[in-house]
């Protein structure tokens, strides 16, 4: 059974023999998980053996397209990219833009996936069918954008590069993967699985097309999805501001975190806001197949990026004690140019400061000292100095060193900027995360600070919350809808995969596939031994009053936040103890 | 009672060109009332998101105080 809007190849590369093959679809994979995400993950749980390194070569790198992916379907052009994480070992998926995901499909694949190692610094050319293995000795200890800019001049517009920097050569556990100079794959060290496999840049061309069911009919719905669903006021907010409008609505929430996630709020927050940066932008770019462009680039003095998207500026920003523009968007730039996480690099170098400040260890770094913060990223980056230290994550080093209340982490993952004590069920998002502490699962500030429909200081009901939320991204992610295409539901995902593919699927599917995606990357993440212990709540969060900001005063009761995580395992079907009965594991595969 | 009423998000199209309006409420009213005051219903708005009062996050029954700034949102989904 082949479906429309795949290309029913997948191609294998082996960078230890330095081989390439090529091999159908797992169309009874796709049937039940769709593509992207779902795909990804089933694909890990098939192929990579239980207590494997991360960091080996028996991990192996993913890269999936959706049945969308390179059709004129609105914000489908994002790309899956999957591993076993070296900062948790769960499963991580990735979600990167730009324009690889479509390139990619375009060369005939609906998945590439890299085993093994290459036996010296490499990177992979993948022009269509032609598969070369290209000599990066060139490269190798370059910064991301150099490097990029290198290969750029080489190959051209046509080719889309990945590339990872100096941290991803370093195998440190926040390295993330850039593309096309402005998007990333940044959570979960997924570029230390890159660099592990001595793998500085894959280059991609594609030339080719999708097939898609009734050609006529699916453009003249995706137009009309476009003029009544993607580019309508309720979204504009993410082409006029980008993401620097959750700024202000965080602070307003009561959820903008304050030197790590001691307080919220920060009543100077306009020094910094979207209209600040705004005022600095020098161009916007979207992804292909956007209709929503929210890509901005700044530029303030020699500081110059794309973006800094509000994770970026908060943990940069608020949560580390600065309100300087121009060194909010440095630190962005040189993070993405060292290749780094900047939600974990931030997260790590701001327990730092904490862990300065209170005597606890001098890492000489204290709260507000932004050249320094920027200068730290280097160190991780290049595992030098207090580099060495803080390369290891909050998670590690606070081990090492102390401070574990205040590190700011769920299973070696470092807290998105969302407090949440300002949205209880965020606690839990964070908690059963796939990957570790992620805003991308279960985003409920959607619900308990951003609408008036759910009150954010009690645990009531939040198991179902944070379940439906986590069902709705599940599916979003795996046709590879981007995020920022708010209005869709599941009857235009349904609507969309039946006109692509030919086949019918229903608003009931969504949400059983949704469910299943859940599943199949808890399943991967237990049988490597996660339970209910693992899935946790930072000290401070259970035992600390915010101070001040709309939130002032609320700290989650460990018993609230446990009773929240047991509604959550009880929606889910899973027993006390996080855990899935073999019957369920087995309906997965 | 005077206050301040801004719009944000999508919402900001409700008042034209202003970017807030100080405008004449009953004294000791709730941000509902008040937002009715100057043609807002938000059960009638379907994106309609949540209300901060000097830049705190209340609830659309609370009541405000002369000089207040009333704030609200629209929603904004994503992460």
């Amino acid at each position: 059974m082949t479906m429309l809007g795949y290309q029913n190849k997948v191609l294998r590369i082996d960078l230890t023999k330095k081989g390439a093959s090529f091999e159908p679809l797992r169309m009874d994979f796709a049937k039940k998980y769709v593509g992207s995400k779902g795909l990804a993950i089933r694909y890990m749980y098939e192929e990579l053996d239980p207590g494997i390194d991360p960091l080996g070569p028996e991990n192996k790198l993913f890269l999936t397209t959706g049945p969308l992916t390179g059709t004129p379907v609105p914000c489908s052009g994002k790309l899956s990219v999957a591993a076993k994480s070296p900062a948790t070992g769960t499963m991580n998926d990735c979600s990167i833009g730009g324009h690889v995901g479509i390139r990619l499909k375009y060369a005939g694949y609906d998945m590439v996936i890299f085993e093994g190692k290459l036996s010296e610094p490499g990177y992979i050319l993948i022009d269509d069918g032609k598969i070369r293995f290209m000599d990066a000795s060139h490269l190798w200890g370059l910064g991301s954008h150099e490097a990029e800019s290198i290969l750029a001049k080489e190959y051209g517009t046509e080719y889309s590069i990945m590339s990872i920097g100096p941290a991803g050569e370093n195998l440190c556990v926040m390295s993330c993967i850039n593309s096309d100079y402005y998007r990333q794959a940044g959570r979960g060290g997924i570029g230390a699985v890159m660099g592990s496999k001595n793998m500085k840049a894959i280059v991609i061309r594609g030339t080719g097309g999708v097939k898609v069911n009734d050609i006529e009919n699916t453009t003249n719905r995706i137009m009309e999805l476009l003029r009544e669903s993607v580019v309508t006021e309720d979204n504009q907010f993410i082409y006029d501001d980008g993401t620097t409008a959750f700024l202000e609505a965080c602070n307003d929430g009561g959820i903008l975190p304050w030197k790590n996630f001691s307080d919220t709020t920060d009543e100077k927050w306009t020094e910094y806001n979207g209209d600040v940066l705004k005022q600095h932008r020098v161009g916007k770019r979207g992804c292909g197949s956007c209709g929503l462009g929210c890509g901005n680039f700044l530029q303030i003095g020699d500081a110059i990026c794309e973006g800094p998207e509000y994770e970026s500026i908060s943990v940069a920003g608020p949560n580390a004690g600065v309100r300087d523009p121009e060194k909010i968007v440095k630190f962005n730039q040189v993070a993405d140019d060292m290749g780094l996480d900047t939600i974990s690099a931030g997260d790590t170098i701001i327990w730092a400061m904490e862990m300065t400040e209170k005597g606890i260890h001098d890492f000489g770094i204290k709260f507000g000292e932004a050249d320094k913060m920027i200068e730290y990223l280097k160190l991780m980056a290049k595992n030098e100095g207090v580099g060495k230290d803080l390369a290891l994550g909050t998670k590690r080093a606070s081990e090492k060193f102390g401070g574990t209340e205040f590190a700011m982490q769920v299973k070696g993952l470092e807290y998105p900027q969302y407090e949440p004590r300002g949205s209880w069920a965020m606690s839990v998002s964070y908690a059963v995360s796939d990957r570790g502490a992620c805003h991308m699962r279960s985003y409920a500030p959607n619900e308990e600070v951003f609408a008036a429909s759910v009150p954010p200081y009690t645990g009531e009901n939040k198991g179902q919350l944070v379940y439906n939320l986590a069902e709705f991204n599940a599916i979003k992610f795996s046709l590879c809808i981007c995020d920022f295409w708010g209005t869709i539901d599941y009857d235009i995902m349904a609507e969309l995969l039946t006109i692509v593919t030919g086949e019918t699927w229903t608003a009931e599917d969504m949400s059983t596939i949704g469910r299943r995606v859940i599943n199949i990357g808890r399943a991967f993440n237990q049988r490597e031994g996660f339970n209910r212990s693992h899935d946790t709540v930072p000290k401070r969060v259970v035992t600390e009053a915010l101070k001040s900001g709309p939130a002032k005063g609320q700290v989650i009761p460990p018993e609230v936040f446990d009773d929240m995580l047991s509604q959550y395992y009880q929606v889910m079907g899973w027993d006390e103890n996080g855990i899935m009965p073999d019957d369920l594991v087995a309906s997965l595969l | 009672m005077e206050i301040t009423i801004t719009l944000r998000g999508t919402l900001k199209k409700l008042f034209g060109p202003d970017k807030e309006r100080k405008v004449e409420v009953p004294d000791h009213c709730t941000c509902d009332e008040a937002l009715r005051a100057v043609g807002i219903n938000y059960k009638e708005i379907p994106n309609f998101g949540f209300v901060a009062v000097n830049g705190m996050r209340v609830m659309i029954d609370d009541k405000l105080s002369p000089g207040d700034e009333l704030k609200a949102w629209s929603r904004i989904s994503g992460g």
